[in-house]
């Protein structure tokens, strides 16, 4: 592929090189950081929502209308709709889309993208696929997490405001009290809230919140019918207001933190791809045997090795 | 790391006919074969699927027709990949093709039909063998 021509699509916004860009990041391709480093400062100018919540709870629906409803008030949007990859075959079949069909007919810029054995609800490569989506010049990137467990919170490393999907039926009122998931949401939504049981979750989701420390941000409850796109309306205003909220300050300060996050992340991993190349190996298999057969413990032997 | 160049293959079920069953079988097990299906559901029309397709930056795009009007949406693909200048992408199909039809629309592009009897595993032989990459 030459890669000017290439460039100078990305630069036109064009889908299918951008699609390309896509596949490249995730792949790990090194044409993909050539490519990156030469567009960075065109990317990061898109607001990101996060969406989480537990498998079926609804997440893509509301996904659906919530960017139809965005493109209906001229706003321009792209959506990442992460699935989880088969840690048998490392296949995937990846079906959000299915539950997309307002956004796909407004034309929309869909990808469904594979996590690819990497936990926490998202692809290793997420904020890098971001950054390559906002070629399209984009105001808004949603992005939708697998169907999350309680500890799936890294949504809150790459999003402005996230929103995590709950639906009755789930469970009794402790867990709402238990840490993880629930904790992270900017803004949380009870979906379904046609079922049995949702006021009550709004009631205890409320009371969690009471619960908790005073903070500057009040997390609202919307209750949503996604399928009707009923309260995505008042999802919406929350956004907004979630938004005017951060302004400027917090929302830089929010960034900032994360980048170096995401910076030290980068660094331990290359450090440590760099460190277990120059070990080899022999010398892990050798170790680890040493470690098996009680020759050495495992901190020393770790200390060791290190200091080589 | 594994993951590098996954095969990636979209799904689609155009046309008004409500069975998806043969789908879903396909897609299922071309994911225990390690790729990566995007599963778009039913009735979806030629533009969407080309749409999709080139968002998705699928290898392949199969089509499961069982109502006849392949006739109809087979022609249609193959024009509008070729509008979007996204001819690399391969259709294969399946669903109630007529025999007698099949040299004709492997001519037009359709890359591959598998009728019904088929084997998910010549299937999965055949997109392995397909994609160099």
């Amino acid at each position: 592929m030459n890669k000017e021509h290439f460039l100078e699509k990305l630069k036109e916004s064009d889908i299918r090189s951008v699609a390309r860009l896509i596949t490249l990041i995730e792949n790990e391709d090194s044409l993909a950081e050539s490519i990156l480093k030469d567009i960075w400062k065109k990317t990061g100018k898109s607001y990101i929502i996060g969406i989480t919540g537990p498998p079926g709870a609804g997440k893509s629906t509301i996904v659906d209308s919530l960017a139809k409803f965005l493109v209906e008030k001229g706003k321009s949007v792209a959506i990442l709709a992460v699935d989880p990859t088969s840690p048998f075959s490392g296949g995937a079949v990846l079906g959000d889309r299915l539950r997309m069909s307002e956004a796909q007919s407004s034309g929309i810029f869909i990808r469904s993208v594979a996590s690819r054995g990497h936990l926490g609800g998202l692809a290793a490569t997420t904020r890098l696929l971001i950054n390559a989506v906002e070629l399209l010049g984009n105001d808004f990137t949603i992005v939708e997490t697998v169907g999350a467990g309680q500890g799936d919170v890294e949504i809150v490393q790459i999003s402005d405001t996230t929103i995590v999907v709950e639906v009755p039926g789930l469970g009794d009122e402790v867990q709402a009290q238990k840490a993880g998931i629930l904790e992270i949401g900017d803004i949380l939504v009870v979906n379904k809230s046609d079922r049995p049981g949702s006021d009550r979750l709004a009631r205890e989701l409320q009371m969690m919140i009471s619960l908790g420390e005073e903070k500057d941000w009040k997390t609202p409850i919307i209750s949503t019918t996604a399928t009707t796109s009923e309260g995505i309306d008042n999802l919406w205003k929350e956004i907004e207001t979630h938004q005017k909220y951060l302004g400027n300050e917090i929302f830089e300060t929010k960034r900032l933190e994360k980048l170096k996050y995401e910076l030290e992340n980068q660094i331990s991993q290359k450090l440590f791809t760099k460190k277990i190349i120059e070990i080899g190996d022999n010398e892990i298999t050798k170790t680890s045997k040493a470690i098996l057969h009680r020759k050495i413990d495992p901190f020393t032997a770790v200390d060791n090795i290190i200091k080589e | 790391m594994a993951s590098k160049g996954k095969i990636r293959v979209l799904i689609a079920k155009p046309g008004l006919d409500g069975h998806d069953r043969g789908a879903k079988v396909i897609a299922r097990a071309l994911r225990d074969s390690g790729m990566e299906v995007i599963y778009t559901g039913l009735r979806q029309t030629p533009e969407d699927i080309v749409e999709a397709a080139i968002q998705e930056d699928v290898h392949f795009i199969g089509l499961s027709i069982l109502s006849g009007a392949h006739t109809h949406i087979f022609p249609r693909v193959i024009d509008l990949l070729k509008e979007r200048d996204a001819e690399d992408i391969k259709i294969i199909a399946g669903g109630i093709i007529p025999d007698e039809e099949i040299p004709k629309w492997n001519e037009m592009g359709i890359e591959a039909i598998f009728g019904p009897g088929s084997s998910t595993k010549d299937i999965i032989k055949y997109i392995h063998g397909k994609n160099i990459e």
